[in-house]
């Protein structure tokens, strides 16, 4: 409770300064291994060992870049990435926004169905992958694609159901209801009518769905090797730095903070919602 | 019931809908059709496979013994009494309980200094919420590349600063392999509370500030009096949600210790995972996350009943 009382006295007394020091060293502290990682990307190797250290090289270089992407076959785990993230956050969003809007709705199988998906959210991985890893064997999906979308969909579901739901309930139901009074089938009153009026809800699950799958290690570690692997699994080449692949590490980290850190911080507005599934509206 | 029949004399101008008997029947069932791929999925991917390794865990699944013979509690057994399983579990309770700890102190104190709006807080909270989006593979890269020696300047910076010479290694000796681990976790995971957090404060109404300091009340008895209190179902919710993920503990283990010193770094995840997955032992493995899970359920229970205790009252 230390810690929360500057900031109390800096607010009464009207003298920003322990806010400005809380803030600014919290601030440095999260920009620090990203400026290293930057500087340790575009620095040349001679510069790695130097003391004291090379804060910014003179001459920056991309061959950290060039050799991470082609010699490490980082280009292959990128576009797997991409391929398999995609297919996953579609196939979440689309069943994941069936399930919720006959959650919210229809209210189906009462609390037990929805909690139930809820409770899959907090079962431990390793549970999971091991017995998954022994059936995509048995059955020959083992290290490809659609294994692995398979498995993130499942793996994304409870987020993108509990995360829809919390939307469509809170979406008034009369339009919905006047379109079935009009005579449309409950298909094309959810299709035509909710699911338009619910697309930011959708999308914003939709976007944390990819985040997740995008920044996703465990299950891809233990369902790929040679042919499916992600991003986040070719670090496995860089562990314990042998040969001292320090700016190839740091290149390839960079190359993929892109794409979730872009849309996440689009997708802020949503982020509690993301985070507690839905029950915070923050 | 004279009510009813005017309400029911437009319907046939409305066009009611003329399906098929299949289309009939898919609209009866409307709710369940609509339900049925997520939960057959989840079913097929997620609980098929759980009883499938229930049975794994009571038999011998070898790859190179054709035939899988029946064990009965073995597995368990030879978990239970694995010093190096018990000493993960452990690591993994302490591991987490500092983390989410410290955490949950550092991401109340910044939430508390961001409440209220002053120019550059937009940019400040899209500067604070990147390291959610990152891998934790590349979390466990980053600090790596920070503290590993000769590379990092950590140890340089930490000479400078105290003036002796500093040589520390930060991933291979431990205490100090515990701190980074806790430091990875914490540089990525604070945020989480400090998000959570920030939307529980400002829901709290400024009007019970303003009458506190009508009353002349002083900040340390208001936060513990208005703050805290108001605060509190917020500050379960973010603790369970962040804990249950915290107890998971691998990818930063996987990329900066591998587990090392010896086994010293081995947290539960990392356990079962070396044991399936290097040793191929798998049916002890597949045992052991059944104990693992279980525990896990069993903090989930109290938790989440609690939680949902609070959400009701």
């Amino acid at each position: 409770m230390a810690t929360t009382r500057p900031a109390r006295r800096g607010r009464r007394l009207r003298i920003p300064l322990a806010r400005i020091v809380l803030l600014g060293f919290f601030l440095v502290f999260v920009l620090i291994p990203l400026y290293w990682m930057l500087n340790t990307s575009l620095k040349p190797s001679n510069d790695y060992l130097a003391i004291p250290p090379v804060w910014w090289p003179d001459e920056p270089t991309l061959v950290h870049y060039e050799a991470a992407l082609f010699a490490y076959r980082g280009l292959e785990g990128l576009i797997n990435s991409i391929i398999v993230s995609s297919a996953a956050t579609v196939l979440s969003a689309l069943f994941g926004s069936l399930m919720a809007y006959s959650l919210a709705r229809y209210n189906t199988g009462g609390q037990h169905l929805s909690f139930w998906v809820l409770s899959q959210r907090f079962l431990p991985p390793i549970a999971i992958v091991l017995p998954v890893f022994l059936i995509y064997r048995n059955i020959g999906i083992y290290d490809t694609h659609i294994g692995l979308i398979l498995a993130y969909t499942v793996f994304t579901l409870p987020v993108s159901v509990w995360m829809m739901y919390a939307y469509f309930r809170q979406m008034p139901r009369s339009l919905e209801e006047a379109a079935l009074v009009d005579g449309c089938t409950r298909w094309r009153a959810f299709w035509t009518v909710a699911v338009p009026l619910a697309a930011p809800g959708i999308v914003a699950a939709a976007v944390f769905a990819f985040i997740a799958c995008w920044t996703e290690f465990f299950f891809a570690l233990l369902l790929t090797s040679r042919n499916a692997f992600t991003l986040p699994t070719v670090f496995r080449a860089f562990i314990g730095f042998q040969g001292a692949q320090y700016g190839e590490a740091a290149a390839l980290a960079i190359v993929s903070l892109g794409p979730s850190i872009v849309l996440g911080v689009l997708a802020q507005r949503h982020l509690v919602r993301g985070l507690t599934l839905g029950a915070v509206r923050g | 019931m004279a009510n009813i029949a005017v309400l029911e004399t437009p319907k046939p101008a409305g066009a009611p809908p003329r399906l098929s008997s299949f289309g009939a029947w898919c609209d009866r069932n409307f709710k369940w059709l609509l339900v049925a791929p997520a939960v057959l999925l989840i079913l097929a991917l997620s609980i098929y496979p759980l009883l499938f390794s229930l049975v794994v865990s009571f038999i011998n699944y070898d790859f190179q013994i054709p035939g899988h013979a029946f064990v009965g509690l073995k597995n368990f057994e030879m978990v239970i009494f694995d010093p190096v399983a018990r000493r993960a579990l452990l690591l993994t309770a302490i591991l987490s309980g500092l983390s989410v700890g410290i955490e949950f102190l550092l991401g109340l104190a910044v939430a508390l200094v961001m409440m209220k709006s002053f120019r550059g807080r937009g940019l400040i909270m899209s500067i604070l919420i990147v390291p959610l989006f990152i891998s934790p593979v590349i979390v466990g890269q980053a600090f790596s590349l920070l503290l590993q020696r000769p590379f990092g300047p950590t140890n340089y910076l930490l000479s400078q600063l105290l003036g002796t010479d500093v040589t520390i290694s930060w991933l291979t000796e431990s205490p100090w392999v515990y701190l980074s681990i806790i430091l990875a976790d914490v540089w990525q995971w604070t945020p989480f509370m400090f998000v959570i957090l920030l939307a529980g404060l400002t829901s709290i109404p400024p009007n019970l500030y303003e009458a506190a300091e009508l009353d002349g009340v002083g900040a340390w008895q208001v936060f513990w009096s208005i703050t805290l209190p108001l605060l509190g179902p917020m500050i379960l919710l973010a603790l369970t949600f962040r804990l249950l993920d915290a107890i998971r503990l691998f990818d930063t283990i996987f990329i900066m210790t591998g587990g090392g010193p010896g086994t010293q770094t081995y947290t539960a995840s990392y356990y079962l995972y070396t044991v399936g997955f290097t040793q191929f032992h798998l049916s002890q493995a597949t045992a052991g996350s059944w104990l693992f899970l279980i525990i896990t359920a069993a903090v989930v229970a109290l938790l989440v009943r609690r939680l949902l205790r609070v959400e009701k009252a």
